[in-house]
């Protein structure tokens, strides 16, 4: 198994990243970060999945929150109406996980592969030849140059570690939900500051290769969530947030939804007609009135989506 | 917020934080993080042995029955050795892999010379050669260094342009060493002036160069050997046959033919004239970077998953000599002397010192060089 790891995954990583460094300059730092950009830009389609699912399951929370207060002695129907909620607005819950979860054995392959790469102990680079592959310049390229910007990529490096937690933290804000929930809030603020703080930490103590992989990708990532949710989102707050494609389509199922379903629908009428505070759960403002105001963000999409909505119970649209 | 619900988020990060440190630490302590623990080849003169073990001592043993003579630890802790060490007079010379060269009495094991006194250089894998009243080394920090063998001082560098692993070979008053740079150079042994430089390896040149028969032979990573006018640094020839992998370990010549052992497990057999296949490589199925020897008209050579083979250079026939077994790796390169041959090995626990008759394999004496 462990053999068939190193043989796979391992020396197919190890030998692309030798096999790209020689068309950039023999750059090993330059090769990451290139390669950041090739791994990131096929995994594109899930991470959008990933933006969208995890923007509809925000949608999705006050809906949520009121299936579990009116089946929170029925835990059985409760798991039935959510995962028929999710069912008919078309969101998985487990697809903000996928994205992640596949990222791992890259990771793991990568951390791998720079440490054979870069390895400075004899020990290493002899151990290094088992995993190349018969092509010239793979051997030739052998040993790169460990340095990169003002790094040595094979040991940790502070100031790295620190933008690491600090796009990750930018990157995290961007989706943030501003929420007047307390209890969403304080989730929310805690994920916001933890996950930067654990890679900031783990980038402490893994070699610097792997750390500029998740610098790049989380500045990825922070532009895929420019387009595909359509904005800075958390990081700028007062900004008038226009819905991206994948929002529309999301919003659009939920909406559906609410016309489809009537108790979820009956459900959400109260919320709409309760108040404002329940209304800013709904949408991710952070100040309900400004937005209602610049009539931008969130609120505003979801607000003109249910407006929509209640009009379209009369003309119930034909369904697909 | 209610408290219940507090501690449950609390749970739930320190769950995902544990998880992600587990995944962190197995991943960095468990998987491709090699640690350095040096393979020293031995030196043999007149009747004693030095060899250096992978907890860092200097060991000098009685080469007849492998009675410890004495002992040094090089360092505080553990310094990884890999290079053979050199003897000039009444001192054998050490480079470890921490950046020091030490200057021990080869009679007392009492350390006489440290160099640099102070700092330290870059890790030092390259073996040591003492010759002239000087000893000469590569550095990875690029440089070759002479240093003055009795009082331990510089005497001269020379830069190169990368790390240098290879040891240095001395003929006459020039010196032959490879650079990660892809060159190989050779100097001045008096003043360290370059004479020439080849250039035209396509890869590193770790593994230490052969001079036979004024020329250099020496393997690259780029997976071909090379022979060198030694005079002018000219090309003499390129081995026609493309290896599966590095060269890492020193070739040897018998018989104007030049065996060079390759980490594709194979040694390859060259007419020292042309560069040509004398005969099929042979393969032993492991990578080979032990540097192999010759006694009595047979190539010794050792693969790295520890067996010894027994290369006939009339008709380059291979048997097996002997079968290390117990998980011994060789790495260290082979040294001979009257038909003897002594091989360190390592395992996952210890390294031990085999010496074997060349000509049957059977096993004279065996020792741990590692404390009990």
């Amino acid at each position: 198994m462990f053999e068939l790891w190193n043989s796979g995954p391992v020396a197919l990583m190890l030998n692309g990243l030798v096999a790209l460094s020689h068309y950039l300059f023999g750059s090993f730092g330059l090769t990451i970060i290139v390669l950041t950009i090739i791994i990131r830009a096929c995994m594109y389609p899930l991470t959008a999945k990933q933006l969208r699912s995890s923007q509809a399951m925000q949608a999705l929370q006050p809906k949520i929150a009121e299936l579990q207060k009116k089946y929170a002695k029925d835990k059985k129907k409760l798991a039935e109406e959510q995962m028929k909620l999710y069912k008919q607005s078309g969101v998985s819950p487990a697809g903000c996980a996928v994205p992640m979860l596949i990222q791992m054995p890259i990771w793991i392959a990568l951390y791998q592969s720079i440490i054979r790469v870069l390895s400075v102990v004899p020990e290493g680079l002899l151990g290094l030849s088992r995993y190349l592959w018969s092509w010239s310049i793979v051997y030739s390229m052998l040993p790169l140059d460990n340095n990169f910007l003002w790094f040595n990529l094979v040991g940790p490096d502070i100031p790295l570690a620190i933008i690491v937690g600090v796009t990750m933290w930018l990157s995290q804000k961007m989706v943030t939900p501003a929420t007047t929930d307390p209890q969403q809030r304080s989730q929310s603020q805690l994920m916001l500051w933890m996950m930067p703080l654990l890679f900031g930490f783990l980038a402490m103590s893994f070699p610097s290769g792997l750390a500029l992989y998740w610098v790049m990708s989380n500045v990825i990532t922070m532009v895929f969530q420019y387009f595909v949710l359509g904005g800075w989102g958390g990081l700028v707050k007062s900004s008038a947030r226009r819905p991206g494609v994948a929002d529309k389509d999301y919003l659009k199922r939920i909406a559906r939804v609410e016309e489809s379903a009537p108790d979820i629908s009956a459900v959400e009428a109260d919320i709409v007609e309760t108040s404002s505070t329940e209304e800013e759960g709904l949408g991710y403002g952070v100040s309900g009135d400004k937005r209602q105001v610049g009539g931008g963000g969130y609120p505003s999409s979801l607000r003109a989506i249910r407006r929509q909505s209640r009009r379209s119970k009369r003309h119930r649209p034909k369904r697909r | 917020m209610g408290i219940k619900h507090k501690i449950r988020l609390l749970v739930k990060v320190l769950l995902l934080s544990v998880i992600l440190l587990i995944v962190g630490v197995t991943v960095s302590g468990c998987y491709g993080r090699s640690q350095s623990r040096g393979w020293s080849g031995a030196i043999i003169t007149d009747d004693t042995l030095f060899v250096a073990s992978t907890e860092g001592k200097l060991i000098a043993l009685n080469k007849s029955d492998g009675g410890r003579l004495w002992e040094v630890s090089l360092g505080t802790s553990a310094v990884a050795v890999y290079g053979s060490p050199a003897v000039e007079g009444d001192l054998v010379y050490v480079g470890g892999y921490n950046g020091k060269v030490y200057a021990i009495s080869s009679s007392l094991g009492a350390k006489r010379q440290v160099y640099p006194v102070d700092d330290n250089l870059e890790p030092i894998v390259s073996g040591l050669v003492a010759a002239g009243g000087k000893v000469y080394f590569g550095c990875s920090d690029g440089k070759v260094y002479a240093l003055n063998a009795a009082e331990l001082y510089k005497e001269w560098e020379f830069p190169t342009g990368d790390k240098i692993w290879s040891t240095p070979v001395i003929d006459g008053e020039t010196i032959y060493i490879g650079s990660f740079d892809k060159k190989l150079y050779a100097l001045n042994a008096i003043d360290g002036s370059k004479k020439w430089e080849f250039d035209e390896a396509g890869g590193a040149v770790a593994s230490t160069p052969l001079v036979y028969d004024n020329t250099v032979y020496v393997g690259s990573f780029d997976r071909y050997l090379y022979a060198v006018d030694a005079t002018n640094g000219s090309l003499r020839w390129r081995s026609a046959v493309e290896a599966g992998k590095w060269y890492w370990a020193k070739p040897v010549a018998y018989n104007n033919v030049i065996y060079a052992p390759n980490l594709d497990g194979k040694v390859y057999i060259l007419d020292a004239n042309s560069g040509g296949e004398v005969a099929g490589a042979v393969d032993l199925e492991s990578p080979i970077s032990s540097g192999p020897v010759v006694v009595d008209g047979k190539v010794i050579i050792a693969s790295e998953e520890g067996k010894i083979y027994s290369l006939d250079a009339s008709n380059n026939q291979v048997s097996l000599l002997a079968n290390m077994g117990n998980g011994e790796k060789v790495y260290a390169p082979l040294c001979a002397s009257n038909g003897v041959i002594y091989i360190h090995t390592q395992n996952s626990k210890q390294d031990n010192l085999y010496v074997l008759n060349a000509q049957t394999g059977v096993t004279l004496w065996s020792l741990s060089l590692t404390s009990e």
